[in-house]
């Protein structure tokens, strides 16, 4: 015992360092297990009051762009309304409408905290769970995909953007023309640009072609952009393309962003888990 | 009690400065300013290592908290607090630092406030980005971070030293 106590004398400063790192470390490395530890994030209530005031001294800095953004949009969908459009037939015929069911519905907010330069990137939205936003709901702004949801509190949610590094799982493209699937990565170098793997070396791809959602898992609409091609090259050794592809949303100066609520969602996962489970 | 508010003081500031300031600059070339190991460098030289492995870890926390980075800059605050002792002493005079001179520019000389921060400051900036990147082929990109955002720190916390703490002092 009493060597013991002497050990733990002698080494007790190695002691406390390899605790406090084991705990920062393993908080690091396993944080998507843990929802407890998702309280340590923006999203609880004393960072987001913090973070709050800072954003309402900062959220005029990009709002002449901003708003300019958002008048292009009502006028794209202005356009397309059609009581602002000349009828040609008139009152030849009503179109009741029953081949099409609303399928997406969307939630707005605004991003409250933002960073780019890190490994993964994490957004905080002002909506949370009173306004229904659940785990794994898609965000997009105007321009383009954003990313999912992470996690969400009461008043506030978590994103994780398609600048982390594994987004591959959550977010799912295809090229716009040839339907060829592809996986998202993103290197965390630059937050303009993206990378697709896995589009077959034989397959040609045109320089600035566009980049999709695919909208297999329910989450995106197909269709939502991603970005355009800016670069290919061929992996050595492999019968791969390395795609290089430049976002069409500039996520640096990213205010509002739009949620996405699949209302046909919990049909298709009562569905697929009708799907008998392996039995080995 | 004067020394103790100054410590709580600066822990505050830089903390806050950090979380609110420098963590949303956005410079470009994948640049990230910490002045976080700022305040662990100013602890005064009688403090002993666990106390300031404690307070390094929760000003880690804080930061991470404001900046969803679990745990990152809180590993590597930890890091810095344990090898700020080796340092000094293999830096230190022959016969061991006067207690009532303080680890600034001011007091100890530049150079050797450069030489002692600029090594802490790169072991902290590296296992950062070691840490946040975690890929080891990627070794280049780590080192190209840590040698841009850790040589832009280093010269913002000679500037924030010279402006705002040397005017505490003062006081």
């Amino acid at each position: 015992m009493r060597n013991l106590i002497a050990f733990l004398q002698r080494f007790r400063i190695f002691l406390v360092f390899a605790l406090l790192q084991i705990l920062a470390i393993s908080w690091n490395v396993s944080y998507l297990n843990f929802p407890r530890s998702q309280y340590l994030t923006t999203t609880n209530d004393i960072s987001i009051q913090v973070l709050e005031w800072e954003h309402d001294l900062t959220k005029h800095f990009n709002l002449s762009k901003n708003n300019t953004q958002l008048q292009w949009e009502n006028i794209y969908w202005r356009k397309r309304q059609p009581k602002f459009m000349y009828q040609i037939s008139r009152g030849k015929y009503k179109i009741e409408d029953t081949v099409f069911e609303q399928q997406y519905t969307y939630i707005p907010a605004e991003v409250i905290n933002s960073s780019v330069t890190r490994r993964n990137n994490y957004f905080t939205i002002n909506v949370g769970k009173l306004q229904g936003i659940k785990k794994g709901m898609g965000v997009f702004c105007h321009e383009g995909v954003v990313g999912v949801i992470h996690y969400a509190s009461d008043h506030y949610s978590l994103v994780k953007t398609v600048l982390t590094k594994d987004i591959n799982i959550d977010v799912s493209i295809q090229m716009k023309k040839s339907d060829l699937p592809g996986l998202l990565k993103w290197d965390g170098r630059n937050p303009r640009y993206g990378m697709i793997t896995g589009i077959n070396n034989d397959l040609r791809i045109k320089k600035w072609s566009k980049v999709v959602t695919r909208g297999g898992s329910g989450i995106f609409p197909k269709g939502l952009p991603v970005g355009k091609v800016s670069y290919t090259e061929p992996i050595e050794g492999q019968a791969l393309w390395k795609v290089e592809i430049l976002f069409s949303a500039d996520y640096r100066s990213l205010q509002r962003v739009y949620i996405i609520k699949n209302l046909h969602l919990e049909e298709q996962e009562a569905l697929e888990a009708q799907i008998p489970a392996d039995e080995e | 009690m004067n020394v103790v508010y100054k410590h709580i003081l600066r822990f505050i500031v830089l903390t806050f400065l950090q979380a609110l300031i420098f963590n949303q600059l956005n410079i470009g070339f994948g640049i990230h300013l910490m002045i976080q190991p700022l305040f662990i460098m100013l602890l005064p030289f009688e403090l002993g290592v666990i106390p300031i492995m404690g307070l390094a870890f929760l000003m880690g926390l804080i930061i991470d908290v404001f900046s969803n980075t679990y745990g990152l800059n809180a590993s590597a605050l930890v890091l810095m607090a344990y090898l700020r002792p080796v340092v000094f002493k293999f830096y230190g005079p022959r016969e061991g630092y006067d207690p009532l001179k303080e680890p600034t520019a001011h007091d100890m000389g530049t150079r050797w406030f450069s030489t002692v921060f600029g090594i802490l400051l790169a072991l902290h900036t590296f296992w950062y980005f070691l840490i946040e990147i975690f890929e080891f082929s990627r070794f280049f990109f780590i080192l190209q971070k840590t040698i841009l955002s850790g040589g832009l720190s280093f010269l913002l916390a000679l500037l924030i030293q010279s402006f705002l703490l040397n005017r505490n002092q003062k006081k």
